[in-house]
């Protein structure tokens, strides 16, 4: 009975200590910790056998302590085994934050770069982005195409950590996730060099450096997605921090004083990469979604009629229009609204709209939503929080792209591609794949659709609208001979007095095949219509 | 009878063989490593060979003058302490290079290794002419007088080192007195519950209820305390636990009652809940035990850093010299396990534990096999205390429990505890050699 007892006690140990390594192997450490107290208490029980009476009470004293200590021994054992194989990864990788905003990281990732012949960073056609040599016995990384800093990120995890691709790939880069674990224990054990992954990303470096030029001065953003597949041939961005300047071997006072520079630069904000991070006011770009919300719901069609004689008085506050072509024209269709951006009309749609189908259709057009990317990428909103809708301004400003709404440019460049795809936003595709140094795949995008956020007939109204746009309403500078081109254009009032100038369009020949997002902030110097159609062209010529 | 008839010690000649071929490689590695080489020079290898030789010497000599204690416990001793010493070699340069220390540690510890070795010898091979067995319980409330004293002594003119630990300036030397008063409480613990054995055995009846013998165990309740209180006044918390454990686990051995076991046990539950509530800084070490992250350049430092190179160092390790343990700041004394689980890996981690398992196995056989009472109690006392001690650090720096500062048994840097610590095996071994139960 006493064996029995002791057995089932034993088993449960095991079963603790078992459960909390291999299938628990999430459990906070405090409960990991109080699993493990558990075990200690059954294998006290479990090793309590008996001792023939004749044994002097001194032996038996140091049999029952024996099986003490082992029993801790045990519970030390089981603690090791979680730290150093079953959480290795995790403990090795983590990152933490002090009370003054400082980051932690592993001290033996800076080491790493000195030990790791880190992988390269291509583009589409293998153009490098980033690689990895070694010069006296030590590794120098370069970042030789300035106009995809932005994606690629810096490196410098000794130092300023790490961005971009270089810090969501990094496990494959490190070499860490690209040997098998055979391999991987073997050069382990022989002390060998790691050699990381290649990450292929579906950027075309030489489209990204001429929008990234086209740009000139301007901060802002151009993001460019093939409809078909949903992957970025261009994310450009400024202004953007120098990957170079930032990797750091030894202390470098240049690299110092570089990043006391940028990190204190609170016009530029070099960190933020805006393309990805950036939240904008969509301003009339946005007509486009009210458009699409009040035509898929059955509110409106393209040839729906709106009156619109300069003003309109909702709810005590008189919005003026300044858009009209013709100050005389009284009634407006919903596809003139689009044409020459009215918002008078696009007011009163909103409106139509109103709060709640507005806030059901946020998530199935990605606002609120996570975006599934291969960088970070901030999420977009409808409004800081459902009650701002409750004010009918606020639906009415919502309507034409104002309110409280915020969108990344790649996010715009999604919802314009949505339009020209029957409605079906893509899932974003940044790496294409990524492949260890003996040519074996680790990792392969695949193209799947991300939201069906509209119905498609919807969809193609909305395009129709758009290639109307250009070709006979306000963005008439946008066309191109041979190619036709949707677009719609969109301003925003910051706080400071000047106006970000946005861009969404769509370019194709029988069928669209690229879609844009075009940002420009503080009264830029050049048009984002006329740099939109630029790129999109260029796009269509290579 | 010839006191120095020869007794050839072939068991513990071929255990140390090992001890010693651990020591040349391992020595022999930390400086190819550090080189970046495979060629070397006798030069390189002469601590290791110096090291090898001195352990072969103590088993010659100890056979030469016809030494007859236990083979065994020496042997796991040396390779505890060789791979402390060639892990202090390796640390010392790393420790330098960061500026953590400003002197090298590697020949201070070959020094404090020395003079331990020496000193153990001494014990093994004076305390019979000095009859220690006779004295040592004769004089036992000297030992109890030296244990408050010292820590008393150490509040008084002692120094701190590192925020929590004190030590007494002499000379040029700095002792560590909870290092000693370790061995004193032992030795008087041991005298006092050898004597009064049989009346704690007994119960002591009020009305129907039946008691422990209360007026036996006031002297030692008054003492234990006392030091309790001056080493908690110290902030030497390690300490503090290990001497609670001895008290209780040496009042277990002598009497078998498990009555003692559970009053302590929940005023130990107790004591833990009160320090929480009043300390701040037992909030820290709790803080730290659950998550060291909460502040990670401050009070977190060392866990955080500790929690990544076991991290780093996974199954099989990195290799000696391969990791970077020295990102770890006080590395060489509470967090050199951690060292080891960097570059010995879980394995290496694994084998450090089953090693002190063995050493305290083998001491309790001995503590069975002897005669005298004081000689099982004294034995049985100490090898629990270092065995508590093991595993107060280890569990602190594993985060099993909360991190209370005290030194790894012959592995960790510093004098005190390397000198004293083979004092103790010198004792154990000279008790193996006393009449034993058939």
């Amino acid at each position: 009975m006493n064996n029995v007892i002791r057995s089932i006690f034993l088993l449960a140990a095991i079963g603790l200590i078992g459960f909390g390594l291999f299938i628990g192997d999430d459990l906070s450490d405090a409960r990991w910790l109080a699993l493990l107290g558990g075990a200690f208490l059954c294998l006290l029980i479990a090793t309590r056998f008996e001792i023939p009476a004749s044994t002097p009470t001194f032996n038996r004293g140091l049999i029952r302590t024996t099986m003490l200590l082992a029993s801790i021994f045990i519970v030390l054992s089981a603690q090791l085994i979680r730290i150093q194989v079953i959480r290795q990864r995790q403990m090795y990788y983590r990152t933490g934050t002090a009370p003054d905003g400082e980051t932690i990281s592993n001290p033996r990732l800076y080491r790493q770069q000195l030990t790791v012949q880190r992988g390269s960073i291509l583009d589409r056609n293998g153009v490098v982005l980033a690689e990895t040599t070694k010069e006296d016995d030590v590794y120098y990384r370069n970042w030789p195409v300035a106009s995809t800093w932005p994606i690629t990120g810096y490196y410098s995890p000794n130092a300023y950590g790490m961005t971009g691709i270089e810090a969501t790939f990094e496990e494959y880069l490190s070499g860490e996730a690209s040997t098998n674990a055979i391999e991987q224990t073997v050069n382990e054990l022989l002390n060998r060099d790691l050699v990381g992954a290649d990450v292929h990303l579906t950027i075309d470096a030489d489209m990204q450096t001429l929008a990234y030029n086209a740009m000139g001065n301007n901060r802002g953003a151009i993001v460019l997605l093939e409809i078909e597949t949903g992957e970025t041939l261009v994310l450009a961005s400024k202004p953007t921090v120098n990957p170079n300047t930032l990797y750091v071997i030894d202390d470098s006072a240049e690299a110092e004083a570089y990043w006391d520079t940028i990190a204190n630069d609170e016009v530029s904000k070099s960190f933020v990469t805006r393309a990805t991070m950036g939240l904008y006011t969509p301003g009339s770009t946005f007509k486009t979604v009210s458009a699409a919300i009040a035509i898929n719901e059955g509110y409106a069609t393209p040839e729906s009629v709106y009156e619109d004689n300069g003003e309109i008085t909702i709810d005590g506050r008189v919005l003026v229009e300044q858009n009209r072509p013709n100050e005389t024209q009284t009634k407006w269709t919903l596809r003139e609204a689009i044409m020459w951006s009215l918002n008078v009309v696009m007011a009163q749609v909103g409106l139509q709209i109103g709060a709640d189908t507005y806030w059901d259709y946020g998530p199935k057009l990605g606002y609120g939503a996570e975006i599934p990317y291969d960088v970070p990428v901030y999420e977009s909103q409808l409004a800081n929080s459902r009650s701002f809708l409750d004010s009918l301004n606020a639906v009415a400003d919502t309507g034409f792209g104002q309110g409280e709404i915020q969108m990344t440019p790649l996010h715009l460049a999604m919802v314009a591609s949505m339009w020209a795809k029957g409605g079906e936003m893509m899932k974003p595709i940044l790496v294409r794949e990524v492949t260890a140094d003996d040519g074996t795949v680790l990792h392969k995008a695949s193209s799947s659709a991300f939201k069906q956020g509209v119905k498609s007939g919807t969809a193609d109204e909305v395009a129709g609208m758009m290639v109307d746009v250009i070709e006979s309403g306000s963005a008439q500078h946008g066309q191109a001979a041979g190619y036709t081109i949707g677009g719609k254009t969109g301003t925003a009032e910051l706080g400071d007095g000047t106006t970000n100038s946005l861009f969404i369009g769509f370019i194709g020949e029988s069928k669209p095949k690229y879609a844009i997002a075009v940002v420009l902030e503080s009264d830029p110097d050049i048009s984002a219509v006329a740099t939109g159609r630029d790129i999109l062209v260029a796009a269509m010529q290579r | 009878m010839n006191r120095y008839r020869p007794a050839l010690r072939l068991t513990e000649f071929n255990l140390l063989l090992i001890t010693a071929a651990m020591t040349f490689v391992g020595s022999l590695t930390i400086f190819l490593v550090d080189k970046g080489t495979v060629e070397w020079t006798w030069r390189d290898i002469s601590v290791g060979l110096a090291a090898a030789a001195a352990m072969l010497l103590v088993n010659i000599t100890f056979s030469l003058r016809g030494f007859r204690g236990d083979q065994v416990l020496f042997p796991i001793t040396a390779t505890l302490a060789m791979l402390g010493m060639i892990m202090i070699q390796r640390l010392s340069p790393d420790l330098i290079a960061i500026g953590s220390v400003e002197f090298s540690l590697s020949s201070r510890h070959l020094l404090y290794l020395a003079v331990g070795l020496i000193g153990m010898w001494l014990v093994v091979m004076l305390s019979g002419p000095l009859k220690v067995a006779e004295w040592l319980p004769q004089y036992k409330y000297l030992w109890l007088i030296g244990t408050l004293g010292l820590q008393a002594l150490a509040m008084v003119i002692g120094t701190e080192v590192g925020g929590a630990r004190l030590w007494i300036q002499v000379g040029p030397i700095q002792v560590q007195p909870s290092e000693i008063s370790k061995i004193t409480l032992v030795i008087f613990l041991a005298a006092y519950l050898d004597e009064k054995r049989e009346l704690l055995q007994e119960t002591w009846q009020v009305g129907r209820l039946k008691l422990p013998p209360i007026p036996y165990l006031i002297p030692m309740g008054i003492m234990w305390g006392a030091s309790l209180l001056l080493l908690v006044a110290l902030n030497d918390l390690g300490p503090a636990l290990l001497f609670f454990g001895i008290f209780v686990i040496m009042l277990y051995m002598a009497t078998g009652n498990r009555l003692y076991v559970a009053i302590f046990g929940i005023s130990f539950i107790i004591a833990c809940w009160l320090a929480w509530t009043y300390f701040s800084r037992i909030e820290i070490r709790v803080n730290n035990w659950l998550d060291p992250f909460w502040d990670p350049y401050g009070y977190g430092y060392q866990p955080v850093q500790s929690d990544y190179a076991l991290a780093a160092g996974g199954l099989f390790g990195t290799g000696l010299g391969q990791g970077h343990p020295a990102f770890i700041s006080q590395v060489q004394t509470d967090y050199i396990f951690s060292a080891f689980g960097e570059e010995l890996g879980l394995l290496g981690a694994l084998a450090l534990i089953a090693l002190y398992f063995s050493w305290v196995l083998r001491s309790f056989i001995i503590a069975m096999r002897a005669q005298e009472g004081f000689v099982q109690l004294v034995v049985g006392g100490l090898a629990a205390s270092l065995g508590l001690q093991t595993i107060i650090i280890i569990g602190g720096v594993t985060r099993v429990i909360p991190l209370t500062g005290i030194t790894l048994p012959f592995i960790s840097y510093g004098g005190s505890s390397l000198v004293t610590n083979l004092a103790v095996v010198g004792l154990i071994l000279y008790f193996s050699s006393r009449p034993r139960r058939v």
